[in-house]
């Protein structure tokens, strides 16, 4: 054991340090280089909003209004306030962004990619002043369901079925986007959640609505026909537990598929769930993209879905009428009904327009663009016909308007938190193109009278413009 | 050659006063020309040093001092930029740092010959290390601290250089004994006991940092120095593998039993589970390097400010933004250099001593480097301790300037007396 040793071993534990140093290094480059893209996009970084010396740009509605403007840096007023909440979103130094703020943050601010990847060379050609970004968005038909909503809270989202335009997307309660910041801790604290969208977070069970996708699928797996008469005696008995209908109706024996969906008869649609077992039912709700996230505009929370292969009998039933684990977004339901007033397809839905810079130039302009076919031209136009139905003869009559074609479908969603949520799901084929919405208000028992009476009023205010 | 040393540490201070300078620009009109005194005072002191340094006196070493200074820089303008009411205290600190490295230099005959009582470096490391564990006071989540009227002092930073100084002196008489009576068992070549408990000791301490003060960076660069300086002073693989076989069965005990060791090993498996809450700091600087790509995002630029508490342990994740790439590159082969210096001067060394006390040292400030610099980027869990010459930290700047006085006392050329 000789000096010369020790200098041996030394030299070992520089060696081993110095490789260690060199794998960190190469670490480094992989997360400044590789992984920084991927990084600098995600949500939860708010280095895009923090650009503090930049006016950001305004949003705008579709008829050019302001939505979200700024004078100077780091000053934004929303003259909208608390309707257009769920559509800006809001903006904070300290808690970050969401809504259009968030995601088009980038185009409001002026930055680009490209710029920051020059980086300090980037910074001197940083202009101060971001761009303009002009939405889909309708103000008014926006204020207008705001207002229908009441007391209640709730969601609508109206969308163009033929290009997946959003018109409206409303979401009670919220709170206006220039408090947001000081009352962090006591608005995410609040039991009614107001910063949450519930027009894409919010997650309901979807009730009756549901038996449009139940009646596609049981007509596309062949386990029912047009004309098979089914039998209602109000009760659908599963081993030990039942399914009833509501207000203890009874259907009667003389019943076909858009009888069932007209009168919302829970037997009927708990029958065809049953048949077409866990199987069916998945590759249905995957036929319709519940399960395929939408890559674009929206921060919406994923549906819930129940594990179909594992379900028995009576929960097989529950999914048939849209109750039991099933939980979906509004903005989902508007898509599905989207479908059947457009020749069986469903747009990507999107918010953002164009994006205009500061001197007026179009720097971007959205494309409509498909997402996926979810059923037969066909067939959409047969489901579209029963939901028709549901309107002129059914539970759905509240939402009829005169000179316009209107098919729908109402839901009474059971819940955990009380009083039933009303649904309405439907579209509308008015002279200035097709439009699909879906409104939910919580806690207001049937779909029926509640939900589709605004659907009226939505639609009224839009045939005229 | 010599005097080209000298430009070195004037490039130093042009980065200090560059930075400075745009900082005071981004200020205007109301500029603080508060920093600029001490940061002259400072530049002058550099300089004086360095040109005492170049004399020989003391040292043969005139590389590793404009090495540290380049870091001292960095830091300051990091820190001005960064927490502006720190960067007075901090300069302050550097100047009291280069006093002290000087006391060190002008009195290093005393100190060498004060290496070799091995047993009063023993209790003295203990006895520090005992203060913190028994007298510490939370600051910052951390209870390393000890408070001596107006001023805190983290007793660990300390701990590190009598750690290196003891386990050198301790090896260096004892590292034939450990090596010769070995016993066989199973394949391990085990000591007698005696000889291995001081070891033990220090691992056993390094634990309770690690469980008591939550101190966990202290206590794996403890833990790392134990198992380093054990191998370079007898060369055995047996001690390295029961340390790790020790850390193994800490960690997984500390794991088991102590939510704050969870949450930080959880963190790091997958910061993504919860990057609002506890994994934020490591989310928001894995954000900072992804800013700032590969030529950064300018300095001023960035928004570092996002990490909570940037100034200490996530400077170099400020610096990865607003110098990028290349700024992290270069403060890594800094390190590197200074490394390769500091084993340098160890294998110039005529004594065992001397090379492991100068190759201690050295390892220390790079393994110390690597731990806070992994944990940031979460190469590694993190682990909360200063980045050497750049955090913010009086105690972290006079220990680290007191590691630097010595191993250039080290590389002064001496005759062998005695062995």
């Amino acid at each position: 054991m000789g000096h010369k040793d020790i200098k041996k071993y030394i030299l070992h534990c520089s060696l081993f340090m110095m490789a260690c140093f060199l794998c960190l290094f190469g670490y480094i480059v992989y997360l400044q280089v590789i992984a920084a893209p991927s990084l600098a996009a995600n949500p939860m970084n708010r280095r895009g909003n923090a650009a503090l010396d930049i006016t950001r740009g305004a949003i705008l509605d579709i008829n050019g209004r302001e939505l979200a403007k700024s004078s100077q840096p780091g000053e934004r007023s929303y003259p909208y306030g608390e309707i257009m909440a769920p559509v800006t979103g809001y903006l904070g130094e300290t808690i970050g962004s969401d809504g259009i703020e968030s995601v088009a943050g980038n185009d409001l601010t002026g930055q680009s990619q490209q710029l920051q990847m020059l980086g300090p060379i980037g910074q001197a050609m940083q202009s101060t002043q971001g761009n303009n970004v002009k939405l889909t968005v309708d103000a008014d038909i926006q204020q207008l369901a705001y207002e229908a909503l009441g007391n209640h809270r709730g969601a609508v989202l109206v969308m163009n079925a033929e290009t997946g335009a959003i018109i409206a997307m409303v979401s009670k309660p919220t709170v206006d986007p220039t408090d947001v910041e000081s009352n962090w801790k006591s608005l995410t604290a609040r039991e009614d959640s107001p910063l949450l969208n519930r027009a894409t977070q919010g997650l309901y069970p979807p009730g009756s609505t549901i038996k449009v996708l139940i009646a596609d699928a049981a007509l596309d797996e062949k386990v029912t026909d047009l004309n098979e008469k089914f039998n209602c005696n109000g009760k659908l008995q599963i081993g030990n537990e039942y399914i009833g209908e509501s207000h203890g109706a009874v259907h009667g024996n003389n019943l076909i598929l858009k009888d069932a969906l007209t009168e919302s008869c829970n037997v009927t649609f708990g029958t065809l769930a049953m048949r077409m077992h866990g199987k069916g039912l998945e590759s249905a709700f995957d036929r319709f993209g519940f399960t395929t996230p939408i890559n674009s505009e929206f921060n919406e929370s994923k549906c819930h879905l129940p594990k179909f292969s594992s379900l028995g009998d009576g929960d097989t039933a529950q999914v048939g009428i849209g109750q039991g684990e099933t939980l979906v977004t509004p903005l989902r339901m508007a898509m599905l009904a989207s479908a059947y007033v457009n020749h069986g397809k469903i747009m990507v839905p999107y918010l953002v327009e164009e994006v205009i810079s500061p001197v007026g130039l179009v720097i971007r302009k959205a494309s409509p663009s498909k997402w996926m076919d979810v059923t037969s031209e066909k067939r959409a136009n047969i489901i579209g016909g029963f939901m028709e139905n549901v309107v002129t003869n059914g539970t759905g009559g509240a939402a009829a308007v005169s000179g316009v074609r209107v098919i729908g479908k109402t839901g009474t969603a059971e819940n955990s938190q009380g009083a039933d949520h009303g649904w309405f799901i439907g579209a509308a084929e008015l002279p200035k193109g097709k439009i699909a919405f879906c409104i939910i208000v919580e806690n207001s028992g049937g779909g029926g009278t509640v939900a589709a009476p605004i659907a009226r009023q939505i639609i009224t205010a839009l045939k005229d413009r | 050659m010599k005097t080209k040393s000298l430009l070195l540490v004037a490039v130093d201070f042009l980065i200090m006063f560059a930075g400075l300078g745009i900082i005071m620009l981004n200020q205007y009109p109301n500029i603080d020309y508060s920093p600029m005194p001490w940061a002259l005072g400072a530049a002058v002191m550099g300089i004086v040093i360095q040109l005492f340094l170049v004399k020989g006196r003391y040292s043969s070493d005139i590389w590793v001092f404009p090495m540290v200074l380049f870091f001292s820089s960095l830091g300051i303008i990091m820190l001005a930029r960064l927490k502006p009411i720190l960067c007075v205290p901090q300069l302050r600190w550097l100047m009291i740092g280069m006093v002290v490295m000087l006391g060190v230099l002008y009195f290093s005959r005393q100190l060498k010959n004060m290496m070799q009582y091995q047993y009063i470096l023993g209790i003295c490391t203990l006895v520090v290390l005992c203060l913190s564990l028994l007298f510490g006071v939370e600051i910052g989540g951390s209870k390393n601290w000890l408070v001596l009227g107006p001023i805190s002092v983290q007793p660990s930073e300390f701990g590190k250089i009598l750690l290196v100084l003891f386990l050198a002196a301790f090896l260096s008489d004892h590292g034939e004994m450990l090596n010769a009576a070995k016993r066989k068992f199973l394949f391990l070549d085990l000591p007698p006991i005696r000889f291995i408990a001081p070891l033990l000791v220090i691992w056993g301490i390094a634990i309770l940092m690690f469980v008591v003060q939550r101190d966990l960076g202290s206590a794996l660069l403890f833990f790392c120095m134990a198992v380093f300086m054990t191998y370079m002073g007898t060369g055995s693989k047996s001690y390295v593998f029961i340390a790790m076989l020790f850390f193994g069965l800490g960690a997984a005990v500390s794991y088991a039993f102590f939510s704050h060791v969870q949450v930080r090993f959880n963190i790091w498996l997958d910061p993504w589970a919860d990057p609002a809450g506890q994994a934020y700091q490591v989310v928001q600087s894995l954000f900072a390097f992804a800013a700032g790509g590969v030529w950064g995002t300018g300095f001023t630029h960035g928004h570092p400010g996002l990490i909570p508490e940037v100034h200490t342990d996530f400077i170099f994740s400020a610096v990865a933004e607003e110098l990028g790439l290349l700024g992290c590159t270069v403060i890594m082969m800094v390190y590197v250099m200074l490394f390769y210096r500091g084993i340098m001067i160890a294998m110039n060394c005529k004594k065992e001593l001397h090379t492991l006390v100068a190759a201690g040292f050295s390892i220390a400030l790079f393994t110390q480097a690597f731990i806070i610099i992994a944990g940031v980027t979460k190469f590694l869990p993190l682990t909360g301790i200063t980045l050497p010459f750049i955090s913010y930290g009086g105690s972290s700047m006079v220990s680290g300037f007191i590691m630097i006085g010595l191993l250039l006392s080290l590389s002064k050329k001496e005759k062998v007396h005695g062995a």
